[in-house]
C-alpha cells in the first residue's frame, strides 16, 4: 500500500502544480486577490505530497521491495543501510524525484516566507514555479517513473553501481541540486517581474537571499563532487573539464554573475534588466545541464540508463523555459524603468567588470561543452575538447579577473578613485610580492609561472584581509574603536570577504597541484619501499577481505618521514562488486596538513609484484576547503540583517503615506 | 480498500488546499507601492546607520539619501494608478474548476498509470511470512537465507537442488548439486541430478563434463537406467551413432520386461534409426573423434542451432510452458538478452496473459533479468 500512496501522492502532486500555475495567473490578470492567494497553499501541500512520495521510495528501498521496478534495479538487500537510502536518488528515476522534490521545497519556502512580498509578485514567482514543476511531474510520471511495479516480485535486485556505494551520493546530490533548483526561484522572480512589466523597489532584496542560498549549496556541490571523483576515481584527479563537470560549473559561474549584478540593481537600482537577464540565463544553464547529464547525450556515470525519449521531452521542457522567457524578456524589457547612473571607475563600474569576465568565461566553457556535441550531431565525427582548450581560453580570461578582485570591494558607490584605492592595497600588493619571492627561492622545482600563481591567490586572500582592516578603521584608529568597529560591520562585508579569501584558498590550492605535483608508478613487491616528495613508502603485502557485498584485495603501505619514522599506513585495495561482476579501485590517501599522499593499486605482475601508482599532492585539499570557506562567506551574507524587509500591514502603511502625501 | 481511504483523504487534503483560501474572505490589498515604500524607508535607516558608523561619508550620504528621497516621490504618482477591484464572478468560475480539476486529473492518471491493486512486497515480510503462503520463490529465498548462514548443511543443498532445477536456475543447481555432494558425499542420484543440470544450463546440450557426471553415476550403479540412457542421448548428440545404438540396445536387453524405460529407449532407437540411414555407412573414427574434439566454436555453433530448432518448433506448435522456458534461458546463457526478452513476450501471449502458466513463466524470466516489455514502462 505505501509505494502506491507515493505513487498516488505524486500524481496528486502533480495536478496541484497545473492548479499552481493557472489559478494564480488567472488572479493576477482578474485581479482577484482570492485567487493570487490560492498560491500558497497549493504550494506548500504540493511539497507535503511530493515529500510523502518521496518517503514511499525510501521506504521502498529501506525494506527491499523488489516488486518496484527501480528498487529492483538499483539496489540488493545485503547492501548496507546508508546505501540504500541514498541509492533512492543514485538513478535516473529517483534523482529525478529528488529534483521535483527540492522544488516543490523551495515553491513551498516562498510561499512559508513570502508574506512580505506584495501580493501580485507572489502569485506570479509561485505560479512560474508551479509551470516549472508540472513540467518536471510530467517528465517523471512519463517517462521516469520511479513508482513502475513488477509482479511477481524478483527476491533479489540488481545493486547499485559500485562507483556510487560511497558517502558522497549522501552529499553531492541533494547539495547540487539545491543549487540547480534555488536558481529557479531567481528564474521565477525574473519571470513574474517581466509577467508584471513592472519590477519592485526590493526585488533585488528578496532574490538575493535565493541566489545566495542556491550559490552556496551549488558551490558545495561543486566542490564536494570534484573531492568524490578524486578519491572514488583512483586516478587523483579533481577536476577533468568533462562536459558534467561543465554542466555544473556553468550555472555557477553566470550564478556568480547574478550575486554581483544583484548588489548593483540592490543598492543602485542600476543594471535591472541585464539582471534579469542573468536570473534567466543561470537557470536556464542549471536546465541545460540537467538536459546533458540526464538525456544521455553524454555517457558517464551521471547518464545511467539512457532513453531517447527522455533526452526528447527535457529539450522540450528547455526550449518552453529559455524560449519562453527570453521570448518574454524581449517584449518587456523595454518598458523597464532604468535605473540610477554612475561613473565607470566606481563599485558599479568594477561589479560591471566582473560581469563582463565572467560571463565570458561562461560563453567560453559553454562553446567548449556544445561544441563537440554539435559536431557530432551535424557530421557524426567525434572529436573531444579537453584540458587544453580550457587552458588556453579560461584561464587567460580568469587571471585579470582574479587580479581585480581585491579592488571591487574597495571603490567606492557611484564614483571612485582607482588611485586611491591602488595606495590602499598597496599593503596587500607587497605581501603578495615577497610571497612569489619566497616561493620562488625556498620551493623546489617551482617554475616562473608557478610562484606567479601562488602570488595571484596570496594577493587575493591578503586583498580580502585589507578589506576588512580598512572598513573597521585599523591603523587609522585606536584599538578599541577598531575592534568596536569590526564586530559592528555588516555581516555582508565580511561575506564579501570571506567569499573573497575563500577563492584565494582555492587558487592556491589549484596552482600548488597542478604545478608541483609528484607522480610515481612503479611495480612493488611486499617489503619493497620507494621514496617520494620526502617520504618513503614501503609496501607490506596485500590480503583478502570481505565486505558485505563486495569482496577485495586490501594493499597495505606504511610510509616514513625524512627522518625514517613511522609516520602511519595507507590502506589501498580494489573491490570487487559481486552482484554486478564490477571492479573498482578504493585508492588510499594519507593527509599531511593540506597535502595529502595518494597511493592507487593497479595490477599485478607475473613475477608476484603489484603496479602501484603513488602520487604526492602539495597542498590539494585546500581546492575544497576554499569552496567551503566561500560558502562560509555566501552563508554570512544570508544572515546580513538588511535582507530582512518588514512587511506593509493593510492598517500601518495608510499611516505611513500620510506624511508623503502631505509633503508632496 | 485502505488505500482508496488514504487516497481519499489526500485528494480532500489537496482540494481544500485549493478551496480554502480560494473561500477566504479578503480585506483591502495592499497596493505593491506601499510595498516599495517600506523598502525606502528601510534603505534610508540603513544608511543612517552607516553614516553614523563612519563607513560613507557625510557627501555620500546626503547623495544616496537625496536619490532614495526622488525614489519615494516617484512612488506617490505610481499609488495614484493603483486600485483595482476583484472580478467577482469569473474568478469564483476559475476557482470552481480549479478544485474540480484536482480529483478528476489526478484520480484519472493514476488510473491510467497505477497499479492500485499490488501491495508493497518488503523483503523480510515476504520471507517471514507462512510458509503455506508463500510462493515458491520466496521458500527458496529462505532457503537461501538459511544456507548463507549454514553453508555446510548438507541436507539444505540437497533439497534444494532439484527445486532449483525445476525453477530453471540450472546455474544454482549445479552449485547446491556440488555442495550437497561435497558434503553427503557421492551418489548416482547425486551425480545425475548434477549432470542434467550441466546439460540444462548448456540449453540441452550434453556436455563432455555432464558426460562425466553421468559416467560417475554408472560407475556406482552400473545398472542405473538414467544415466545410462542420458549417457546414450549425449553420444546421440555428438554424432557417435553407433556407440549411442549399442548402449541402448544392451540397455534394452538387459532392462526388466515392465520397465518403465522400455517406451523411451524404444523410441530413442526409433529416432536414431530415422537419423542414422543404414544405407549410409555410420561415421568413421576420424569422425568420431573429431566430434568429440569440437571446438568451442563448434560446439557454441552447435548450441545455437539446437536454440533455433527450438525456437522453430515452438513457433509450431506454442502451448509448451517447458519449452518457453528453456527458450528464456538457452537466449540468456547465449547473452541474447533482446531475444530473451522476445520469446519471453511471444510466450507470455501463446499461454494466456492471465494463466498461472505465464505467470510463472514472467518469474522465471525475471529471476534472470528478462523482464516483460511494457511491464517497467507502465
Amino acid at each position: 500500500m505505501i509505494v502506491e500512496t507515493g505513487h498516488f501522492a505524486l500524481v496528486l502532486a502533480f495536478a496541484l502544480s497545473l492548479v499552481q500555475f493557472a489559478v494564480p495567473l488567472a488572479g493576477t490578470r482578474l485581479g482577484d486577490q482570492r485567487l493570487m492567494a490560492v498560491a500558497g497553499p497549493v504550494a506548500v501541500a504540493g511539497f507535503a505530497l511530493t515529500a510523502l512520495s518521496f518517503a514511499a521510495l525510501t521506504a521502498a528501498y529501506v525494506q527491499s521491495d523488489f516488486s518496484v521496478a527501480n528498487v529492483w534495479e538499483n539496489s540488493h538487500s545485503l547492501k548496507p543501510m546508508l546505501y540504500k537510502v541514498t541509492g533512492v536518488w543514485g538513478n535516473h528515476e529517483g534523482s529525478m524525484l529528488l529534483w521535483v522534490l527540492i522544488l516543490a521545497f523551495f515553491g513551498a519556502l516562498v510561499a512559508w516566507f513570502g508574506a512580505n512580498l506584495p501580493a501580485t509578485l507572489r502569485a506570479n514567482v509561485l505560479s512560474v514555479q508551479g509551470l516549472i514543476g508540472a513540467a518536471f511531474f510530467l517528465f517523471v510520471l512519463a517517462t521516469s517513473n520511479p513508482f513502475a511495479r513488477i509482479d511477481p516480485a524478483p527476491m533479489e535486485g540488481r545493486d547499485l553501481n559500485p562507483i556510487l556505494q560511497d558517502i558522497g551520493l549522501a552529499i553531492h546530490p541533494p547539495l547540487l541540486y539545491l543549487g540547480y533548483v534555488g536558481f529557479s526561484i531567481c528564474f521565477s522572480f525574473a519571470v513574474a517581474a517581466l509577467i508584471e512589466g513592472r519590477i519592485d523597489a526590493a526585488w533585488a532584496r528578496w532574490v538575493r537571499p535565493w541566489t545566495l542560498a542556491a550559490w552556496v549549496f551549488l558551490t558545495g556541490g561543486i566542490a564536494m563532487g570534484s573531492y568524490w571523483a578524486y578519491y572514488e576515481l583512483g586516478w587523483g584527479g579533481w577536476w577533468f573539464w568533462d562536459p558534467v563537470e561543465n554542466a555544473s560549473f556553468l550555472p555557477w559561474l553566470s550564478g556568480t554573475a547574478l550575486l554581483h549584478s544583484a548588489i548593483v540593481m540592490e543598492k543602485r537600482s542600476a543594471l535591472k534588466i541585464w539582471t534579469l537577464l542573468l536570473a534567466i540565463l543561470t537557470f536556464s544553464l542549471s536546465l541545460l545541464g540537467t538536459f546533458l547529464v540526464r538525456s544521455g547525450v553524454l555517457t558517464s556515470v551521471h547518464a545511467f540508463a539512457t532513453d531517447p525519449s527522455r533526452g526528447l521531452f527535457i529539450l522540450m521542457i528547455l526550449i518552453l523555459f529559455i524560449g519562453g522567457s527570453l521570448a518574454l524578456f524581449a517584449l518587456r524589457a523595454s518598458s523597464l524603468t532604468q535605473g540610477g547612473l554612475f561613473h565607470p571607475v566606481s563599485r558599479e563600474g568594477a561589479l560591471v567588470l566582473n560581469n563582463l569576465f565572467l560571463t565570458t568565461a561562461t560563453a567560453t566553457v559553454l562553446i567548449g561543452t556544445l561544441y563537440p556535441l554539435l559536431i557530432e550531431a551535424v557530421t557524426g565525427e567525434k572529436i573531444s575538447v579537453g584540458a587544453p582548450f580550457f587552458n588556453l581560453t579560461f584561464i587567460p580570461l580568469v587571471m585579470p579577473l582574479l587580479l581585480a578582485v581585491p579592488f571591487g570591494p574597495l571603490m567606492a558607490w557611484k564614483r571612485g578613485d582607482l588611485y586611491a584605492v591602488a595606495q590602499r592595497l598597496f599593503a596587500a600588493f607587497g605581501g603578495a610580492l615577497l610571497v612569489v619571492l619566497l616561493s620562488f627561492f625556498f620551493v623546489d622545482g617551482i617554475g616562473v609561472l608557478a610562484a606567479f600563481g601562488i602570488g595571484v591567490a596570496a594577493w587575493l586572500m591578503l586583498g580580502a584581509v585589507t578589506d576588512l582592516a580598512l572598513k573597521s578603521g585599523i591603523g587609522s584608529v585606536g584599538a578599541a574603536v577598531a575592534w568596536r568597529r569590526f564586530v559592528g560591520l555588516p555581516r555582508s562585508v565580511f561575506g564579501t570577504a570571506l567569499a573573497h579569501f575563500g577563492l584565494g584558498v582555492t587558487t592556491l590550492g589549484i596552482v600548488a597541484v597542478t604545478t608541483l605535483e609528484v607522480e610515481r608508478i612503479v611495480t612493488m613487491r611486499p617489503g619493497e619501499t620507494m621514496p617520494i616528495a620526502g617520504y618513503t613508502l614501503r609496501f607490506e603485502g596485500i590480503q583478502p577481505f570481505q565486505g558485505p557485498n563486495f569482496t577485495e584485495e586490501q594493499g597495505r603501505f606504511v610510509y616514513f618521514d625524512a627522518a625514517g619514522r613511522e609516520r602511519g599506513a595507507i590502506m589501498s585495495s580494489k573491490r570487487l562488486y559481486t552482484a554486478r561482476q564490477m571492479p573498482t579501485t578504493e585508492a588510499g590517501i594519507a593527509t599531511r596538513g593540506f597535502s595529502q599522499l595518494y597511493v592507487a593499486l593497479g595490477d599485478p605482475t607475473s613475477d608476484g609484484g603489484v603496479v602501484v601508482r603513488v602520487w604526492w599532492k602539495p597542498l590539494v585539499l585546500l581546492i575544497w576547503l576554499g569552496g567551503v570557506v566561500m560558502m562560509a562567506g555566501g552563508t554570512m551574507s544570508l544572515l546580513d540583517r538588511r535582507l530582512r524587509v518588514g512587511a506593509p500591514s493593510a492598517r500601518r502603511s495608510k499611516d505611513v503615506l500620510k506624511p508623503q502625501v502631505a509633503a508632496e | 480498500m485502505l488505500f482508496w481511504i488514504v487516497a481519499a483523504v489526500l485528494t480532500l487534503c489537496a482540494c481544500l488546499a485549493v478551496l480554502l483560501p480560494a473561500m477566504r474572505v479578503r480585506g483591502r490589498a495592499v497596493a505593491d507601492a506601499d510595498h516599495d515604500l517600506e523598502v525606502y524607508q528601510d534603505q534610508l535607516g540603513e544608511l543612517e546607520r552607516d553614516a553614523a558608523r563612519g563607513v560613507i561619508d557625510a557627501v555620500e550620504a546626503e547623495q544616496a539619501r537625496a536619490e532614495i528621497g526622488r525614489r519615494i516621490i516617484k512612488l506617490a504618482a505610481e499609488r495614484k494608478q493603483d486600485g483595482s477591484a476583484g472580478s467577482g464572478r469569473l474568478g469564483r468560475i476559475v476557482a470552481t474548476i480549479a478544485v474540480l480539476a484536482v480529483p478528476v486529473a489526478s484520480w484519472g492518471i493514476y488510473a491510467a498509470i497505477g497499479s492500485p491493486n499490488l501491495p508493497a512486497q518488503p523483503l523480510q515480510a515476504r520471507l517471514e511470512k507462512n510458509p503455506a503462503d508463500s510462493s515458491m520463490q520466496e521458500l527458496v529465498a529462505r532457503a537461501e537465507g538459511h544456507l548463507a548462514a549454514n553453508p555446510e548443511d548438507g541436507r539444505g543443498w540437497e533439497v534444494l537442488a532439484p527445486i532449483y532445477f525445476r525453477m530453471g536456475r540450472y546455474n544454482d543447481a549445479v552449485v547446491a548439486y556440488r555442495n550437497a555432494m561435497r558434503l553427503q558425499g557421492v551418489t548416482a542420484a547425486r551425480e545425475i541430478g548434477l549432470g542434467e543440470a550441466i546439460a540444462a544450463n548448456a540449453g540441452g546440450m550434453i556436455t563432455t563434463e555432464a558426460q562425466a557426471a553421468f559416467e560417475r553415476a554408472l560407475e556406482i550403479e552400473p545398472d542405473n537406467a538414467k544415466a545410462r540412457f542420458l549417457l546414450a542421448t549425449g553420444f546421440a548428440q555428438e554424432g557417435r551413432t553407433k556407440e549411442a545404438e549399442g548402449m541402448l540396445r544392451t540397455m534394452l536387453d538387459g532392462l526388466a520386461a515392465d520397465s518403465p524405460w522400455r517406451g523411451a529407449v524404444g523410441q530413442a532407437l526409433a529416432q536414431l534409426g530415422v537419423e542414422a540411414d543404414p544405407a549410409r555407412p555410420g561415421p568413421s573414427a576420424d569422425d568420431m573423434e573429431a566430434a568429440a574434439l569440437m571446438s568451442d566454436n563448434d560446439r557454441a555453433q552447435m548450441i545455437e542451432n539446437m536454440v533455433a530448432g527450438l525456437d522453430q518448433r515452438l513457433r509450431d506448435n506454442p502451448q509448451d510452458a517447458e519449452g518457453w522456458r528453456r527458450l528464456v534461458q538457452s537466449y540468456v546463457v547465449l547473452g541474447r538478452m533482446e531475444d530473451a526478452g522476445d520469446a519471453l513476450k511471444r510466450g507470455v501471449e501463446a499461454l494466456g496473459d492471465e494463466g498461472e502458466a505465464a505467470g510463472d513463466l514472467v518469474a522465471f524470466a525475471a529471476e534472470r533479468g528478462v523482464v516483460l516489455e511494457g511491464q517497467v514502462e507502465q
